[in-house]
């Protein structure tokens, strides 16, 4: 068993349930004989990270304190562990938190001046049984109670949602990207057409038309992109558990960081298509608008 | 004929295949640039902000995170001790708190309120009226965006209600006289901001007096911010001193990294595309004029000096892409910079691009790295190529 004193901040400032553990102190071991009386203590659920940090587990007793100094510890059995809910705003901070019983959590942090202080909660969360009626039933229940602020927990933050800002500037990269391997292309099918100058005034030769010349550049050049593109979406699904592995190991935590859908799959693709096309039907157009001996020409 | 001026010629003869390398390294080299920019641009630009107020040392009562920090209690106490050691030249207790204006309508104005202690460093500049006097008197120096939202000017008294829950504020308004109008180096954008004395925030709060989020300290320049943080330390062990190295040491190990690892990733994707670019290039180009460098060989070219020839063509076309790329990258970065700018919540003065000489250094060695490394295979290949059976091939059959 370990024994461990924390304490907790400001609770009914903090997130239901949910304590921030900030402050490590020693560990103690608790005599053996104490097993019994384990068996009445509140119990609580440590954080994966929290009970990997202090090597605590099912069974074993920590102390509690809602003072800053860690003043007038409560105890209680530790149940189990849980994963924290994977919360991209806190990515990068240490999830050392503990899950209480409701009337632990209230008795812990009470102020004995405060009378109100042991019955007073941050929030309440409500699910409704129609999800998408939850920005009027906010208003509703707003009117109704002014002393409480309520909000759709979903949807309504528009600029104010910070992964809408970072969206905005994945796909500004993305454009950059794109750019860049557009050049990329034209320099390759550039290099194409070069090469092929007297197979296309041969084809000339034979008879077939600038425009069943400039076709076929046109589906090579779909051809080459559709294929990069299947690659690169290809390369991606492969790769995608890589980076994931890679980033919840560096930061501890069950978020999904990428995430290839059909829908990005297909964008992909039919970014890419056009591209090549173009890329390829602007390199071979100064070919296919030669004259024909010109281009046989050695 | 010296071998720069050799490559040179060689490059003009393909005027066509040259500007699209040099586009490609552009565009890559543009984006690779920004993403040096991007790897320590917050970084710099916050350690611009926290040296740009005045104060080296923050003391905490804990070392927690912002949002599970406690607050230190008896702080205006605690500052007067700091004040009074020989390493500090200024310590100045510090809390933020909310607060909305005592006005009509469903959502009053929220208003991010700074209670500051007694002192003559500033973390904000007056632009109009006058500063937080001295005395009992409940002033309130805003912002100008406030001002302008509450039609009040230096010398009005308004409204304003704490806003000390989660939910609407329940608690009486509080008169207070605008003393002056300023700046404030940490608001974003669109903030609404008030600074006053302890006094009114507790007021506002109906709070008990005396408590702080932190005590900004300012050292003596004869000391230093690490002396001052050893002295600190010594004279109140609970308490938790750090210099601005070390707050911008804890966000570099946690808060700044993925825009590090995002930058790193591209970096390298850019470096790649620009290798590959350029070898398929100069690898093409190489490949037509096969007969030519046999020629070369032939009268009397070193395998030495048609590599060399090979390796400056390289040098040319990443070393004029890479000098387009400078500007194209700057002009890219303020696009990229006013996005990730419009995240809620941060200050203004706040940038995620920032440029330093560093960045210039490092984008130069490694697009000199991609110089070399796209010139290696097409250099192989002329250095070994055999003078007889190729002219016999390329000019005979």
């Amino acid at each position: 068993m370990t024994h461990v004193r924390r304490s907790i901040a400001g609770s009914t400032r903090g997130v239901l349930l949910l304590v921030g553990l900030t402050v490590g102190l020693g560990h103690a071991w608790l005599p053996a004989a104490a097993s019994d009386a384990q068996a009445d203590l509140p119990a609580v659920l440590l954080s994966r990270q929290l009970a990997a940090a202090r090597n605590l587990s099912a069974g074993d007793v920590v102390e509690l304190s809602g003072d800053p100094s860690g003043a007038n510890p409560r105890r209680f059995r530790v149940a189990g562990t849980y994963e924290p809910m994977p919360d991209p705003i806190r990515v990068t901070s240490e999830r050392l938190e503990v899950r209480l019983h409701l009337p632990d959590l209230l008795d812990l942090g009470a102020d004995p001046d405060d009378p109100l202080a042991a019955d007073s909660l941050s929030a309440i969360n409500i699910t409704l049984e129609n999800p998408d009626d939850a920005g009027v039933f906010a208003r509703d229940l707003a009117a109704r109670v002014p002393t409480v602020g309520v909000r759709a927990s979903r949807g309504g933050e528009g600029d104010r949602n910070p992964f809408v800002v970072l969206g905005r500037f994945h796909l500004a990269i993305a454009i950059l990207t794109l750019t860049t391997s557009a050049v990329f292309l034209l320099a390759l099918m550039v290099l194409l057409a070069d090469e092929r100058r007297e197979a296309v005034g041969t084809l000339r030769l034979l008879g077939l038309t600038r425009g069943r010349v400039l076709l076929q550049v046109l589906l090579e050049g779909a051809l080459i992109a559709g294929a990069g593109a299947l690659f690169g979406v290809a390369f991606a699904a492969l790769t995608e558990g890589a980076f994931n592995r890679y980033f919840q190991w560096r930061y501890d935590t069950a978020l999904v960081f990428v995430r290839i859908t059909p829908s990005i799959a297909w964008r992909a693709v039919a970014m890419a298509l056009p591209l090549g096309m173009a890329a390829s039907v602007l390199a071979s157009w100064a070919l296919v608008r030669s004259e024909t001996l010109a281009l046989v020409r050695r | 004929m010296r071998a720069l001026a050799f490559a040179w010629r060689s490059l003009a003869r393909r005027r066509g295949r040259t500007m699209l390398g040099i586009l490609g390294i552009a565009a890559a080299g543009a984006l690779m640039f920004d993403m040096l920019l991007l790897s320590r641009g917050l970084l710099v630009s916050v350690r611009e902000m926290l040296d740009s107020i005045g104060f080296d040392v923050r003391v905490l009562a804990s070392e927690g995170l912002p949002q599970s920090r406690v607050p230190l209690e008896h702080a205006l106490d605690a500052a007067r001790a700091l004040a009074s050691l020989p390493e500090v030249a200024a310590a100045v207790p510090f809390r933020i708190g909310e607060a909305e204006a005592a006005v009509g309508g469903d959502r009053p104005p929220s208003i991010a309120v700074f209670a500051i202690g007694s002192t003559t460093n500033r973390i904000w500049t007056i632009v109009d009226g006058h500063d937080l006097p001295e005395g009992d008197e409940p002033s309130v120096v805003v912002n100008d965006r406030l001002a302008k939202r509450l039609h009040a000017s230096p010398g009005d008294g308004i409204q304003v209600r704490g806003r000390c829950t989660a939910g609407p504020s329940i608690l009486p308004p509080v008169t207070v006289r605008i003393a002056g109008v300023a700046s404030f180096p940490f608001e974003s954008g669109a903030q609404l901001t008030m600074a006053t004395r302890f006094a009114v925030l507790d007021r506002l709060c109906e709070r008990p007096p005396g408590e702080a989020d932190l005590i900004m300290v300012a050292s003596r320049p004869e000391s230093g911010p690490d002396a001052a943080v050893d002295a600190i330390r010594k004279a109140r062990p609970d308490l938790y001193a750090f210099s601005n190295d070390e707050v911008i040491e804890r966000f570099e190990a946690v808060g700044f990294s993925y825009f590090r690892q995002i930058s790193a990733a591209l970096s390298i994707v850019t470096v790649s595309f620009g290798v590959v670019l350029i070898t398929v290039l100069l690898t093409v180009g190489v490949n037509q004029r096969l007969g030519e460098i046999a020629a070369l060989r032939a009268i009397g070219f070193s395998r030495r000096r048609v590599a060399v020839d090979v390796l400056w063509e390289s040098i040319l076309l990443v070393g004029i892409g890479g000098a387009v790329a400078l500007p194209l990258g700057l002009a890219l970065s303020m696009w990229l910079d006013a996005i990730l700018r419009s995240l809620p919540g941060v200050p203004a003065t706040l940038h995620f691009f920032v440029f330093e000489p560093r960045a210039l250094w490092l984008h130069a060695a490694l697009l000199a790295a991609v110089a070399v490394g796209a010139a290696l295979y097409p250099m192989w290949l002329v250095a070994r190529l055999p003078i007889a059976a190729t002219l016999r091939r390329e000019f005979v059959s």
